[in-house]
């Protein structure tokens, strides 16, 4: 095996070893829980009180709203925590790349996203019996939203700070206009050119607009147009907090 | 490189915005030595620590370890190293064993080899009946013994110890010295930061003092002391001692400053044969029965304050 296999490898092992040392330390954490379980399920059922919807579209908005929500509180509770408990430190002073555990720290996210989403999917399939027009698509929008949505809470976690209060506040903030203009409470089809111009700027309006194609068989966009979208998010979103990091550790953090 | 060098610092400095925390220091640590690093709060210990352990980069400089640069190849530098940090870093959640084989898979120890070693360790360090307690029900002292057996799981041939016994119980502190005796025997060196000073004085084979983010003094602890003959000292212990008596005490030929400590004086001089015969004159002058007279060469301590700056009064 070449070195560069090796250690591919090697940080593979390392970042799923992080991965689970969080999802066991983490998960059940009080931030966790009220940012990441309980506040999408509030959210939605705040915002779908007297509205008709059909289960497929309530469906589509509820696991756009969990993936969003419950991916992103991930990285903005863990990694603030960890540079207070000097944890972190811990992780850094491994032989392993700032890439490989903000990878680790970004699956952290992705499984609860996923973990989460799935209790009102199970439950609307077999309860309800919602019926799925491609459930393999809704199972990759599932993925590759929280992918997103995790690596948008890590560029939040990776501003230099050691208070896990100055990064949830402010990322809840931010992330409520994102919510506002993307169209899970206003159908992009309701919506003013205006308006739809500037969903453009979330990538949960291309989240939900996916799972809209996978429950109902018809969105807005192209669903490769969403699907690109996203997986550039996800990218963009985890460069971001690389540099972001790289540059907490520059001053000290 | 010189094969013999486990560390080598070439001007390293750091900046946190327009404050110098370290100022252009230069040292080399040998192989298998234990290393002192002493200062004040605030001297720049842990800066220097956490530029050698790539948790931060230096502003300018270079460090190697085992020969290789902290900034260039930090993947080699870190696996040759480990860090026990001033505070604990310990996962409270989990239990002394999943601590040690987590920190075992941070650095790819086969699972078997890391059970074994996870296993000695507990015992070693006093943790083995509550190896599956979670660390949250553990004491300071005890989680203290838990992040050095944690640094310890990958057998690091540079081990940092960033002030290991500070705030420690005193069966957790001589346990932790003499693990790193232990450790230091098989061949493990050693680089620890304390502002303990008969601590440093007391394990390492060499010191660096550093104060305001230089280099004061860098030397065997016994070097440094004889550098400073001017601290050397006579105590005495009179059945009885007048004010004024005590006044006269400082003007004896050969005294720098006298110190009371407790019932006794000590009498800072460069002479001490002199110093003892003006002691013993002085008694019998003033008909005082001393108690007990002893001569002191200087403890590490008045090296310390010496050469951060502060008189010994």
């Amino acid at each position: 095996m070449t070195g560069l296999l090796r250690r591919v490898r090697d940080e593979s092992s390392q970042a799923w070893a992080i991965t689970v040392k969080d999802i066991r330390v983490y998960y059940l954490t009080p931030p966790m829980i009220m940012f990441g379980l309980l506040m999408p399920f509030f959210m939605f059922f705040s915002f779908s009180v007297k509205r008709e919807m059909t289960p497929g579209a309530s469906l589509a908005r509820l696991l756009a709203l969990i993936t969003f929500f419950t991916a992103s509180s991930a990285g903005p509770v863990i990694i603030p925590l960890e540079r207070r408990t000097g944890t972190l430190d811990r992780l850094l002073a491994a032989p392993l790349s700032t890439t490989t555990l903000l990878v680790a720290k970004s699956l952290v996210g992705i499984i609860f996203g996923i973990g989460v989403a799935m209790l009102p999917l199970l439950a609307s399939v077999l309860i309800i019996g919602v019926n799925l027009q491609d459930a393999p698509l809704l199972i990759v929008s599932m993925v590759l939203s929280s992918c997103a949505f995790s690596a948008l809470g890590l560029l939040f976690a990776s501003y230099p700070t050691q208070s896990p209060g100055n990064i949830m506040m402010p990322s809840t903030l931010l992330r409520w206009p994102l919510l506002f203009i993307s169209g899970i409470f206003i159908p992009l089809e309701e919506m003013s050119s205006w308006a739809r111009a500037l969903s453009f700027l979330s990538p949960l309006t291309y989240a939900q607009d996916l799972m809209i194609h996978a429950t109902l068989g018809a969105g807005v966009q192209a669903v490769w147009f969403n699907l690109a979208i996203l997986f550039l998010s996800f990218g963009v979103f985890l460069y971001a907090a690389l540099r972001l990091q790289n540059w907490s550790r520059r001053l000290g953090y | 490189m010189d094969e013999k060098i486990a560390i080598r610092v070439e001007g390293l400095t750091r900046y946190y915005g327009d404050l110098l925390a370290v100022d252009h220091i230069s040292f080399e640590v040998q192989r298998g030595e234990i290393f002192g690093f002493l200062g004040p709060n605030g001297a720049g210990k842990t800066t220097t620590v956490r530029m050698l352990t790539t948790l931060l980069e230096p502003t300018e400089g270079k460090a190697y370890i085992h020969a290789y640069d902290v900034v260039r190849q930090p993947y080699e530098a870190k696996l040759q190293l480990s860090i026990v940090p001033e505070t604990s870093n310990v996962y409270d959640e989990l239990s002394a064993w999943d601590n040690l084989i987590f920190s075992s898979r941070l650095y790819r120890v086969p699972i078997d080899e890391a059970h074994r070693r996870a296993e000695r360790l507990l015992d070693a360090f006093g943790l083995g009946d509550r190896k599956h307690t979670k660390v949250h029900d553990f004491s300071k002292g005890m989680k203290r013994r838990l992040t050095i057996a944690m640094a310890l799981i990958h057998q690091p041939k540079v081990l940092f110890l960033d002030e290991p016994t500070t705030g420690l119980d005193v069966q957790s502190a001589i346990l932790i010295k003499a693990l790193v005796r232990e450790l230091n025997a098989a061949g493990t060196t050693i680089f620890m930061t304390t502002h303990q000073i008969e601590e440093a004085n007391e394990l390492c084979d060499r010191v660096a003092i550093i104060n305001q983010g230089r280099i004061a003094a860098i030397d065997t602890p016994e070097r440094l002391k004889a550098a400073f003959q001017s601290v050397q000292s006579v105590e005495v212990a009179f059945d009885r001692l007048e004010p004024t008596e005590g006044e006269q005490l400082r003007k004896l030929p050969g005294v720098n400053t006298v110190e009371k400590r407790g019932d006794k004086m000590r009498l800072y001089t460069s002479d001490p044969p002199q110093v003892l015969s003006e002691v013993i004159r002085f008694a019998e002058q003033h008909r005082l029965k001393m108690l007990s007279l002893n001569t002191f060469g200087p403890s590490l301590e008045e090296v310390f304050l010496r050469v951060t700056g502060e008189q010994v009064k």
